[in-house]
Order: structure tokens, then sequence, then C-alpha cells
């Protein structure tokens, strides 16, 4: 009995590690059918809808989905045959005046064949229908009392190339599908949300010399935080939005600094004669996990503020040169072979500060940016692969990948 | 001798004594007020005037703007650019002969008093912000070989574009060598 008791107390401590991967586990998920009955007569439309709905609940990794495309009336009866699956999400979107657009959502228990619930959103422009959806389906997931997926609703903010040394600043919802440009002319880049409810961000805006900007992004209203030689990144920002962390060079020599936005002054963290970027705060904000290339190639490091030693964090790849932070948990990305231009080129892999597994996380193609989501349950990257690419979503809990197609303009950065 | 010289200065003052009792009246009040208000002018000629010659001609040292700025592009369009290594931004044998060219250019007359302001560029492997950082310390690389070439430092300023201002867009190792680079901009 003693050897059951710490069996199950070994198999809980291994599931609450992100880093360990879950191999194989039983699919006992509710499964969802879906059904159109909107009122669109653009069959092109219709299919756009379909798939950013189904992708949604897949992404939840909460439900087996079921993606064949069917067709209802709104008020039609159940059909029989569907019978062997948990739930129908019926759906109709409908255009409204000017530019609205509304979706009704009825929910049957295709079990007991009742309605579970039935509900109606409204954006005032059609372009903003991913928000319609994402809603849709974080309340469907709610009233099921599955885990939270809030994050979903989320925006991300990333910044785009659109001609050589021009990029401009657009907000969108997580998937990328809707974007909406908010700073543009010049080169405006690596933007970073200012706070955790997303009113504000920094950015870079590089003109002759480099300035850090804060922007509201529903005044538009600006100011300048900092102006320096060289380069200057916001890569993070602390928990109560006092702090940041810049990559700073006031003489051609990238370090890192941290900026004290109240008091006006900043304190340099890292004085290594090569490249040290990309600080992010780690261990309640105690120390920092940064990109260097100490060893002659960049890799990921890890220091406490205000000390003097710097520990590797990463035995593993030849060139790490991209990392994220949330808790414990650092993602990177990495190349994984000595020829820098074979096609199975940066992979993502996870680790924590506090064990020495890794586990990876991405399997071929160029995949980039790898950003946290705000409960550090999801990753979400760019993926590059055959010449398409590609927004990724990693649900960490359920090992499960999905990817969302591109398209448009380089992406020079992003922040979720 | 004396006196024959005080008698001719006595005369010549009763000449023109009898000159100007000739002369017009004018209203003084008028000319007056106009000496207060205008400002007072020197002279500079340096009586250059009185010199007896036919053609005056001054060559002017200034140029229009804009001619000096098609000046100053022609001579940054000769500057060579230096090439790096992928994921590198030490300079490569091959290309320290095009650094001392830069050298001698930007240390001539006719480039010795403009700022020069280093541009390190980079392919589009590289992620984020290491590519930006990457790029920098290629430019920083170039500054430093410049500044023992004898290129003042204060003269030059730095700048990473990262991989956002290729000059070729291609997929392709080619491209992506000729997109690794530092190159120049000259700034009156």
């Amino acid at each position: 009995m003693r050897y059951l008791i710490i069996l199950a107390m070994g198999i809980v401590l291994l599931a609450s590690d992100a880093t360990l991967e879950i191999v194989k586990s039983v699919d006992n998920r509710p499964s969802v059918v879906i059904q159109d009955a909107s009122e669109i007569t653009s069959s092109r439309l219709k299919e756009k809808f379909f798939r950013l709905l189904s992708g949604d609940l897949k992404v939840t990794a909460h439900f087996k989905v079921d993606d064949t495309y069917r067709v209802a009336g709104y008020d039609s009866m159940i059909d029989p045959l569907l019978k062997k699956s948990d739930y129908l999400f019926r759906y109709r979107f409908k255009e409204g005046s000017s530019f609205a657009l509304y979706l009704d959502v009825k929910v049957f228990d295709l079990q007991s064949k009742n309605a579970v619930y039935e509900r109606s959103y409204r954006v005032t422009n059609r372009a903003r229908y991913p928000f319609l959806v994402h809603q849709a389906v974080i309340d469907f997931n709610d009233h099921l009392d599955l885990p939270n997926v809030d994050w979903m609703k989320r925006y991300v903010v990333l910044s785009q190339y659109s001609k050589p040394k021009h990029a401009d600043i657009v907000v969108a919802d997580y998937t990328l599908t809707y974007r909406k440009k908010i700073i543009s002319g010049g080169l405006n880049i690596f933007p970073k949300w200012a706070d955790r409810n997303q009113k504000g961000i920094y950015y870079t805006k590089l003109a002759d010399r480099p300035t850090l900007y804060y922007y509201n992004i529903y005044t538009g209203k600006q100011r300048r935080v900092i102006t320096s030689d060289g380069m200057l990144v916001c890569s993070d920002v602390s928990r109560d939005g006092k702090k940041l962390l810049l990559t700073m060079a006031p003489d051609g020599q990238p370090d890192i600094y941290m900026y004290d936005i109240e008091k006006g002054v900043r304190k340099r963290l890292t004085f290594y004669s090569g490249i040290d970027v990309s600080a992010q705060y780690a261990g309640l904000e105690k120390k920092i996990v940064f990109v260097s290339d100490r060893l002659g190639y960049p890799n990921i490091f890890i220091k406490s503020i205000g000390g003097r030693a710097v520990r590797q964090l990463i035995y593993h790849g030849k060139n790490n040169n991209a990392c994220n932070v949330h808790g414990k948990y650092v993602v990177y990305t990495s190349r994984e072979s000595d020829n820098a231009f074979s096609t199975n080129t940066f992979n993502l892999y996870l680790v924590s500060t506090q064990s020495d597994y890794i586990r990876r996380l991405t399997a071929n193609g160029v995949n980039q940016f790898p950003k946290f989501s705000f409960d550090g349950e999801s990753v979400i990257y760019i993926k590059h692969y055959e010449s398409q690419s590609a927004l990724g979503i990693i649900r960490l809990n359920y090992n499960e990948g999905f990817l969302f197609p591109l398209k448009g303009h380089k992406i020079q950065s992003i922040d979720w | 001798m004396k006196k024959s010289f005080v008698l001719a200065a006595v005369v010549a003052a009763l000449l023109m004594s009898g000159c100007s009792q000739k002369k017009p009246e004018v209203d003084m009040t008028k000319q007056e007020a106009a000496e207060e208000t205008a400002p007072a002018v020197t002279e500079a000629d340096r009586g250059i005037s009185s010199v007896v010659g036919t053609e005056e001609v001054g060559e002017l040292s200034t140029i229009p703007e804009n001619v000096r700025m098609a000046k100053i592009k022609e001579i940054e369009a000769s500057a060579k650019k230096i090439y790096f290594d992928f994921d590198k931004y030490n300079i490569r044998p091959d290309q320290e002969p095009r650094v001392d060219e830069d050298a001698r250019l930007f240390s001539s007359d006719i480039a010795k008093d403009l700022t020069i302001k280093i541009e390190g560029n980079c392919d589009e492997w590289g992620t984020d912000e290491y590519n930006y950082a990457l790029g920098l310390r290629r430019a920083k690389t170039v500054r430093d070989a410049l500044a023992i070439k004898g290129i003042d430092e204060s003269r030059m300023t730095m700048i990473s574009y990262g991989e956002s201002n290729p000059v070729c867009t291609e997929h392709n190792r080619e491209c992506w060598a000729k997109n690794r680079r530092v190159e120049f901009e000259l700034l009156p």
C-alpha cells in the first residue's frame, strides 16, 4: 500500500512538470460536432468561419472535435446520426446593418437531446469576427467547467516589415487572423506589453538613434522613455510594471540594463565584452535569464540581479539564440545541425530552471519567436516550413500543437 | 619751404570754405533721424576699390546644399561594403583590404570632414534581438578597425538594422551572404 501511495505521488509530481512529455493518455475528452446555420451567401466566408471555430475548439485541447463541415437550419431538429457525440455546437453568422456581424450559438447535449444554452454575440466591424469566435468558444469551455482558456481573447502585439528599414506595429488576435496597424512610419520594432492588462506597449523606433517609447493602445498617446546609441530594446517588464529590462549599447556593446521608470535610473547588469541580450525576469524577479555569446556561440544563461556569477542554463544545441521565460520554465530556439542552411534548422525546446529535463516541442522547420501565454500553459511561435509560414500554438499540458497558416509580411518580433 | 607749405594750406582752406557756401540747403533734421536708425557700417574692402584694375572675380568656397549632398552620396557609393560569415562578427582576412580602402577614403581630403554612420546588417536567419545585436557588433568591429587605421572615433556612429535592410531578398546562400554586411552612410 505504501508503495502505491509513493507511486501515485510520483505520478502527480511528474505530471506537474511541463518539461515531461505526455507520451500516452486516455482520451476521455467530450466530443463535439459542429453545424453551420449561417445566413451568409459567400461560401468562402463560411469556410473561413468554420475553420476558425473548429481550430479554436481544438486549440483548447479540451474536446475531440469532429472536423466534418455540416449544415443545418438554426432551429431544426437534431439529426439522430449525431448522437454518438457528446455535444452539438450549432452556430449562425448574420450580417447586420453598417459593418456589424452577429454570431448566434446554440449548444445541445446530444445524450439528453436538450439545448444546453443559447447565446448571441456581436461585433460592430465584421473584420473583428475572430473575437466573436474566440468568445463563443471560451463561453462553451467555461459552461462545461473546463480549465480556463481566457488567453484566447488576449491580444498579440507584433512588428512586421513593410519594406527595407520600415516596420509597422500591429495588434492582433492570438491566431493573427485579425490585425490592426497601430504604429507606422519608419522602423518600429520590438513591441512589448507594458502591463498585464495590455493597455500599453513599449517599442523601439529606430531613427538616427534608437529611442524607446511607451504607447497607450487605447488613447494613441505616446511618450519617450529613453534613448541610447547603437541598440535599445525592452525585453521584459516587471510584474508591477515599474521596472524594465533593456538591452542597450552605449558604445556598440550590447549589455543588459535594468531601468527604473519612476526614478529614471538605469543599472547595468551584465559586463561581458561580447553580446548579452534578451533578458527576462526569472525566479520571483530576483534573477534574469538571457542570451549571450560568451562561449563563442549564442546560448542561454542565468544570473542573480546584482550578483556576479553567470551560470550556463542549456547544455544542448549549437546555437540557442532566443528564449522566453515564464516562472521556472524557459522555452528556447535551437539550431539543430552544424549546417546552418539545412531544412531542419531551428526547433523549440522547453526546460525548467529547477531540473535537467529538456523537452523538444517541435520536430521540423524553422521555429522562431517562442512566447509563453499569460498563464504559462501554452507557447505561441512562428513556423516556416517548405516556403510556408504558420502561427503555431503548443498546449504544454496536453502535448498538442496547432498551426494557423500565415500570409503577408515578414514578422520582426511578437509578444503575447 | 615751411612758409610756402603753410600758405598753400591757408589757400586750400579758403577755397574749400568758398565751395561749401555754394551747396544747396538740405533738411538736416531728416538726415539725423536716418543716421540714428541705420546700423553702423564698416567698409571692409580695405581700399581695394582704389586699386587700379579691369575685371574683378571672386570664387565662392561654399557650394549649394543639394550639390554638396550629391557629392557626399558619390563618395558614399565608392565606400566598400564589408561582408561577414554566418553568425560571426570578426573581419575576415579577405575583407581587410576593403577596410583599408575605406580608411583611406574616409581620411582623404574629400571625406575627412564628414561624419560616418556605420550600419550593421544581418541575413534572415537569426531571430529577434540577437540578430540586431549581431549587426551592431559587426558595426563595432568595423569602427574599431577604422579607428586603429587613424579615423577619429568621434566622427563615427553605429547602428544595427538587423535583418530589416536586405539588399537581396531571394532565399539562397549567395543572397544571405550579400546581406551579412556593414555599409556606410556619410553625413555632413
